[in-house]
C-alpha cells in the first residue's frame, strides 16, 4: 500500500497507516477511546462468556470441586430445559416478571412527577430529601418482616418490597437528573415567553429525558435483587421461591439454571432499554 | 418626552452565604436606550455588567430603581428582551430548524404558517439553511450561536440582550460572526445591549458604548461611536484606521484605569 520506510522508522506518512501494518488487529481494538463496529463488540461479548464457560467447564470436570457443589455447564442446561418441562418454571417467570415491572412501574409514576417537583421548587425538596435519605439507607431484607406483617404473605406484601426498594433511590435521581438542566435553557424558555408550566414540559423534561431512562434501567435492575430476596422470604410462587425450594433438595443444577434465568431475563431487559435509548435518543451519537 | 428603554437608578448587592458581608454589585445607576440603537457594555471582568443586562432581561431582580420600556414597566423575563447566552443554549433534541421554530413556539401575534416563514427567514438569514435538519451537536460552536441569535430574533423581541455571545469562539469564527450581526442589525434594526470585554468588538459593533467601572459598576464613560466612525466605514471595512486606534486606545486607558482600582482593592 504504502512505502516499506512507513513501517519500521523514520516519519510515518499516516500513523494509522503505518500501526495498522504492524498490528491490525491490535491496534483497531485497543484505539483509545474510540468506538468499534457494533459487529465487533458483539464478538467480544460472546467472547467474554465463552471464555467464563469454558473455565467453568474445565473446573467441573477436572474433579476439583464435587459434581453437588459444581456441576457442568451442560447438565445446569439440562436442568435448564427439565424446569420448564418438569415444573411450570414458564408460569414462575410470568409471575416474576409482573411483579418487577408491577412495583417498577408503580415507583415511576409516584417517582417522576415528585422528583421534578422536589428540583423546581426548592421547599418541595427541603421537605422530602432529609426523609427521603433516611428511608434510602434502610436495608429493604430488614423490611421484609414488617411489611409481611403490615401486608401479609400475599403479592401485596411483595410489591411493598420492590416498591421500598426503588421509590426512594428513582426519586433522588430523577430530581437529580432535572437539576443538571442548564440554567441558560431555562432561562431562554424565560425570555421567549415560555410560562413555567411550559418551560416544564417543552425544556426541562425533554432536555433531562435521556439520563432519566438510562437512571430507570438501572433501577429496574435492582427491582430484581429486591423481587428474590421477597420471593425468598415469603412467596410459593415465582423464579426466587423455586430456586429456594429446590435447593433443599441439593439440586445444585436447577438452582444454577434459575439464576442464570434471572440473569437472561436481566440482559434481555437492559438490552431492550439500551436499544430503545438508541432509537429515542438518536440526536445524542456524535 | 421618554426614552425607548429607560433604566433608573437601578443598584443591586450581593449577600454572603452568612449574610454578613455584602458586595455592592450595581451603584444607583440610570442609562436611557433609544430604539434601533445598539449599545456595547465594556468594563473589566467581573465588573457588574453582566449582572446589569440580567436585570434588564428580567432573569435577576435589582433591590432599587425602575425599569421601563415605552413607558410600561418591566418585572421579570418575558418574550420582549430577549436573550442570547455566552455559552450554548440551543435545544440538543431540536434540529437547527426545529430550535430556530421554537423562538416562534410562544407567540400569538402570528399565524402557524407566518411561524414557518419567520422560521425560514432567520435560517437563511444566520446562513444555516444546508444544515437546517442537523441536530446541534453536530455543528460548530459558531454554527450554534448563530442558531441561538436565530431562535431569540424569531422570537420578536423589542430588545436584543447579548452576553459575551461570542466570547468561546475562536478569533476568525468570532469576526466573521461580527460582520454577520452588523449585516443583521441594519436590516432588523434591533434595539441591542451587548455585554463584552472585548474593546475591538466595541468598536466595530456598537453605536454607543457604555464604559463601567470596576465592581460596583457605575458608568465611567460614554462615547458615541458613530460620530467617530461612521457605520457604513465600519461594515465596509473601510474606516479611518488612525481615528480606530486613538479611540481603542483612550478607552484601553480607562479599562486599564479601572482595573489599577480594583487592584488597589486588594
Amino acid at each position: 500500500m504504502t512505502g516499506g520506510g512507513a513501517r519500521t522508522s523514520g516519519r510515518p506518512a499516516s500513523k494509522s497507516l503505518a500501526r495498522k501494518k504492524v498490528t491490525p488487529l491490535l491496534s483497531h481494538l485497543l484505539s483509545f477511546r474510540e468506538t468499534l463496529p457494533r459487529r465487533t463488540e458483539l464478538a467480544l461479548g460472546s467472547f467474554g462468556f465463552a471464555v467464563f464457560l469454558l473455565a467453568w467447564h474445565m473446573t467441573a470436570v477436572s474433579g476439583v470441586i464435587r459434581p453437588e457443589f459444581l456441576p457442568t455447564p451442560w447438565s445446569v442446561a439440562q436442568a435448564f430445559v427439565r424446569l420448564f418441562t418438569e415444573r411450570d418454571f414458564a408460569s414462575d417467570i410470568v409471575i416474576s416478571v409482573g411483579r418487577v415491572w408491577f412495583a417498577f412501574l408503580l415507583s415511576v409514576v409516584v417517582a417522576i412527577p415528585l422528583g421534578l417537583m422536589m428540583s423546581t421548587y426548592r421547599a418541595v425538596g427541603a421537605l422530602l430529601e432529609p426523609f427521603i435519605d433516611f428511608v434510602r439507607y434502610l436495608p429493604v431484607p430488614a423490611l421484609v418482616p414488617l411489611l409481611v406483617i403490615w401486608f401479609g404473605v400475599g403479592e401485596a406484601s411483595k410489591i411493598a418490597v420492590l416498591w421500598m426498594g426503588t421509590f426512594f433511590q428513582l426519586i433522588l435521581l430523577i430530581s437529580e437528573d432535572t437539576k443538571r438542566v442548564p440554567t441558560e435553557f431555562v432561562e431562554s424558555g424565560h425570555t421567549l415567553g415560555a410560562s413555567n408550566g411550559q418551560i416544564m414540559r417543552h425544556i426541562i423534561i425533554p432536555a433531562a429525558l435521556p439520563n432519566m431512562v438510562d437512571n430507570l434501567r438501572i433501577t429496574l435492575g435492582w427491582c430484581w435483587t429486591y423481587l428474590i430476596v421477597a420471593e425468598i422470604v415469603a412467596a410459593n410462587s415465582g423464579i426466587g421461591h423455586v430456586i429456594w425450594s429446590l435447593r433443599r433438595f441439593v439440586k445444585t443444577p436447577e438452582v444454577m439454571a434459575g439464576i442464570i434465568a434471572i440473569g437472561i431475563i436481566g440482559l434481555l431487559t437492559d438490552q431492550a432499554f439500551r436499544y430503545a435509548h438508541r432509537r429515542l435518543f438518536s440526536y445524542q451519537q456524535r | 418626552m421618554s426614552h425607548f428603554l429607560e433604566l433608573s437608578d437601578i443598584s443591586k448587592t450581593y449577600w454572603s452565604a452568612d449574610g454578613k458581608t455584602e458586595t455592592k454589585v450595581v451603584l444607583p445607576l440610570s442609562l436611557n436606550i433609544e430604539e434601533g440603537e445598539m449599545v456595547m457594555f465594556l468594563g473589566p471582568s467581573g465588573c457588574g455588567k453582566t449582572t446589569l443586562m440580567r436585570i434588564v432581561g428580567g432573569l435577576e431582580t435589582q433591590d432599587a430603581g425602575t425599569i421601563d420600556l415605552h413607558g410600561q414597566r418591566l418585572a421579570g423575563p418575558d418574550r420582549r428582551r430577549g436573550m442570547v447566552f455566552q455559552s450554548y443554549s440551543s435545544f440538543p433534541w431540536l434540529t437547527v430548524r426545529g430550535n430556530i421554530k421554537f423562538g416562534t413556539r410562544y407567540r400569538k401575534d402570528i399565524s402557524p404558517a407566518e411561524k414557518e416563514e419567520v422560521t425560514d427567514h432567520y435560517l437563511e438569514m444566520v446562513g444555516l439553511t444546508r444544515y437546517a435538519d442537523f441536530y446541534t451537536n453536530r455543528i460548530s460552536g459558531g454554527m450554534r450561536q448563530r442558531v441561538a441569535i436565530a431562535r431569540t430574533l424569531a422570537s420578536n423581541p423589542d430588545v436584543l440582550l447579548m452576553d459575551e455571545p461570542f466570547g468561546a469562539l475562536d478569533a476568525q469564527t468570532r469576526e466573521h460572526l461580527q460582520f454577520q450581526l452588523m449585516d443583521i442589525n441594519r436590516t432588523e434594526k434591533k434595539t441591542t445591549i451587548f455585554v463584552t470585554h472585548d474593546v475591538e468588538e466595541a468598536i466595530l459593533l456598537a453605536n454607543r458604548i457604555v464604559i463601567f467601572s470596576s465592581r460596583p459598576a457605575r458608568i465611567v464613560k460614554e462615547i458615541d461611536v458613530d460620530a467617530i466612525l461612521p457605520p457604513e466605514a465600519r461594515r465596509s471595512g473601510e474606516a479611518d484606521m488612525a481615528r480606530f486606534m486613538s479611540l481603542r486606545s483612550e478607552i484601553l486607558d480607562i479599562i486599564r484605569a479601572e482595573y489599577a482600582h480594583t487592584l488597589e482593592a486588594v
